[in-house]
């Protein structure tokens, strides 16, 4: 198992996971968020080929209301 | 033929001045006088700033219909050598004059640009602030002046009516309507810290002039925030060559068009010369006007020669000498000022083009 | 009423709407519509599974005719507000960013320093970058020297509902600016958003004064009436004030009568 930061918690996730295979076990479709691994957006495109390692740093976010 | 900018026709900006000058206006001249009054003080306080002309040189290439020293007057040419400008600029400085203005035509092999730029650096050495009213000039020989110690430029566009102006430039160099209109731009990027704009009241409508110098100092104050500016109101004198201004301005027109300059361009200075009379510019002496010429001699060497019967480049009506015109000035409560800066803030202005495009220095001899 | 330009893009609303603090999307997008405005504020923030309805692009993406403009709310330095722009505009395909920097969670006033820097940095970028600022006049004048799209300077403290609390300012920027001048917070009544459009605003961004009415889609509807008869004064120029009152002494008796 590897070890992430995930929007500031601590997740486990199997080897092997990529961004594309982690949107859904958090409840996300993927369609509207943005995601960034250790301060670098990984475009859709790269989300099936970009593995994730231990100690990442992940933040997925979204559009939320603001002024 | 270039199409006059926007900014120049946009009316929506001068629509507050237009409404002051109107014939219709509500607002009576006591009342705007009042209002141009209060502002001053606030501003400005009761203060005066003054400033005598120097000039240099009567050779001129252009063919201004109205100007005593147009190319085809039959006026002695003659430029002031180093050492007649610093018997000039000592015979000034006996007056009590610390702030100048240098005079010369269009441009003449006998006076270009590096006789120009000679004379500033002479210039400023003796007096505390000098300023340049010559002909328009590239960005980069602004930047010498200023590097020399010219901090002021006053260009006027004269009218701003281009029929007008094409049919009173005969030929010359000041022929170009654009050009001129361009010109006070130029000194800005030079780097000179202020220009000072205004029309020959008498050669063209007035009001519609006076809204149209509205709007290009609008335009350069919102391009160039950091520059300083002055509008002055030169009223048509008798000129030597006997040109009988077309558009004659009276005085109540005259003295409406300073006070609502005033209330629409509370910081900006407003500048009153020796064409106009004593009484006069003692009268609008603290209710708008924040910059007046003193004894001037409008021929050049006229202040170390002031006998001299030669014809200037246009009557002096108030001939009062400094110090009596500062006496009247104390009379009405208004401290006259000679020194309103340091010589050390003299340098060119920080433009953004002072960063982008340096050029090289040329050093002043 | 004539449009607004910023940028490339031309909206016939001058009325900017904010997203936040409403009770509920539905109430924010009723309010959107009613309004008629046709760009959106939006902030970025965390993904969180148990409010997935708090995501507002589907909704809003769906909505014909309107932008987005994603705030860098959040970013208390200007590297925070670049990344934060960055992943806006991944996220929405627009290049509007506004740009918003407060270190002080409780006064939420911009930092003019680090303001200034992200805009300067994002102006370069190709961001139409639109800084939420104090009102400033020369910071005004230095961030349209840097390239920004506009100027939005705060009517009065955000969420305050003070109105014009700046108005001497605010009307030396309209004065001097060569870029459209938005005010942003501050308003309160749709008066106040009129008046601001009589000096010369090019557009009022409003949130809190909606989204804290009793009936934000009404609301949102009377900012909408109040923008457009504002501009339509503007442009129709006002009658001047008649001036002060005149001295017990004639102060142009010298000029004599005259013709």
């Amino acid at each position: 198992m590897i070890t992430i930061q995930l929007n500031g918690k601590q997740e486990t996730l199997p080897p092997g996971s990529t961004v594309e295979t982690l949107l859904p076990i958090i409840g996300s479709d993927g369609k509207s968020v943005a995601v960034v691994v250790n301060d670098h957006i990984v475009r859709p495109e790269n989300r099936s080929s970009h593995l994730l390692q231990d100690g990442d740093h992940i933040e997925i976010l979204v559009f939320a209301g603001g002024g | 033929m270039t199409p006059l900018p926007d900014w120049l026709t946009e009316e929506r900006d001068s629509r507050a001045l237009a409404s002051m000058l109107a014939n219709s206006s509500p607002a009576s001249l006591e009342q705007l006088a009042a209002e141009s009054r209060a502002i001053t003080l606030r501003r400005f306080g009761r203060t005066m700033s003054l400033y005598a002309p120097l000039y240099l040189s009567n050779y001129c290439s252009s063919g201004c219909a109205y100007c005593g020293f147009a190319s085809d007057r039959t006026t002695v040419r003659r430029r002031l050598e180093s050492d007649e400008l610093q018997r000039e600029l000592l015979a000034m400085k006996k007056l009590g004059i610390s702030d100048i203005l240098l005079l010369t035509g269009e441009r003449t092999s006998r006076a270009d640009f590096d006789y120009l730029r000679r004379s500033v650096e002479r210039a400023s050495k003796e007096m505390q602030r000098v300023s340049v009213e010559a002909f328009p000039m590239s960005v980069s020989e602004y930047r010498k002046l200023a590097e020399c110690g010219c901090s002021g430029v006053t260009i006027y566009q004269e009218t701003y009516d281009r029929e007008r102006y094409e049919a009173l430039h005969r030929w010359g160099p000041k022929k170009d309507f654009i050009e001129r209109l361009e010109t006070p731009r130029r000194a800005l990027e030079g780097g000179i810290k202020s220009v000072g704009l205004g029309v020959l009241l008498g050669l063209s409508e007035p009001v519609e002039d006076a809204l149209r110098l509205y709007r290009h100092l609008r335009h350069l104050g919102r391009t160039w925030w950091r520059a300083g500016m002055s509008v002055s109101f030169p009223r048509m004198r008798p000129q030597t060559g006997g040109y009988e201004p077309p558009f004659p301005v009276d005085d109540r027109l005259l003295a409406r068009m300073i006070f609502a300059f005033r209330i629409a361009l509370p910081d900006v200075e407003l500048v009153l010369s020796t064409r106009e009379s004593a009484p006069y510019r003692d009268g609008m002496a603290g209710l708008g006007v924040t910059r007046m010429s003193i004894a001037s001699r409008t021929t050049v060497g006229g202040y170390d020669d002031p006998e001299s019967a030669e014809k200037g480049q246009f009557d002096v009506s108030d001939d009062r000498t400094a110090e009596e015109f500062c006496l009247a000035l104390r009379a009405r409560n208004i401290e006259p000022v000679f020194k309103n800066w340091e010589p050390a803030y003299n340098g060119p202005s920080h433009t953004e083009s002072t960063q982008t495009e340096r050029e090289e220095k040329e050093p002043c001899h | 009423m004539d449009s607004l330009q910023l940028g490339s893009y031309t909206f016939s609303s001058r009325l900017i709407l904010g997203t936040g603090k409403f009770s509920n999307a539905d109430v924010m997008l009723d309010a959107v519509r009613s309004s008629g405005t046709q760009l959106v504020t939006v902030a970025l923030r965390r993904f969180n599974r148990d409010m997935a309805e708090d995501d507002l692009f589907g909704p809003l993406s769906a909505m014909e005719g309107i932008t987005l403009m994603p705030n860098t709310s959040g970013a208390s330095t200007a590297a925070e507000a670049v990344r934060a722009a960055h992943i806006a505009r991944e996220l929405s395909g627009s290049p509007f960013i506004k740009v918003e920097i407060h270190p002080n969670p409780q006064h939420l006033m911009p930092d003019p320093i680090e303001t200034y820097e992200a805009s300067r940095i994002l102006a370069k970028e190709g961001f139409l970058v639109m800084p939420y600022i104090s009102a400033d006049p020369v910071l005004a004048k230095r961030l349209e020297e840097a390239g920004c799209a506009s100027v939005m300077p705060l009517g009065s403290a955000i969420g305050s509902g003070q109105g014009l609390g700046t108005a001497d300012m605010l009307s030396i920027i309209i004065r001097e600016s060569r870029i459209p001048v938005i005010v942003d917070a501050g308003l309160r009544s749709p008066s106040e958003a009129a008046a601001a459009m009589e000096m010369g605003c090019s557009a009022v961004l409003v949130n809190s004064a909606v989204a804290a009415a009793s009936n934000p889609p009404e609301m949102a509807a009377a900012f909408a009436g109040a923008v457009e008869a504002g501009r339509r004064a503007f442009n129709a120029g006002l009658m001047q004030r008649s001036g002060s009152a005149v001295a017990t002494s004639p102060l142009t008796s010298f000029l004599g009568t005259g013709a």
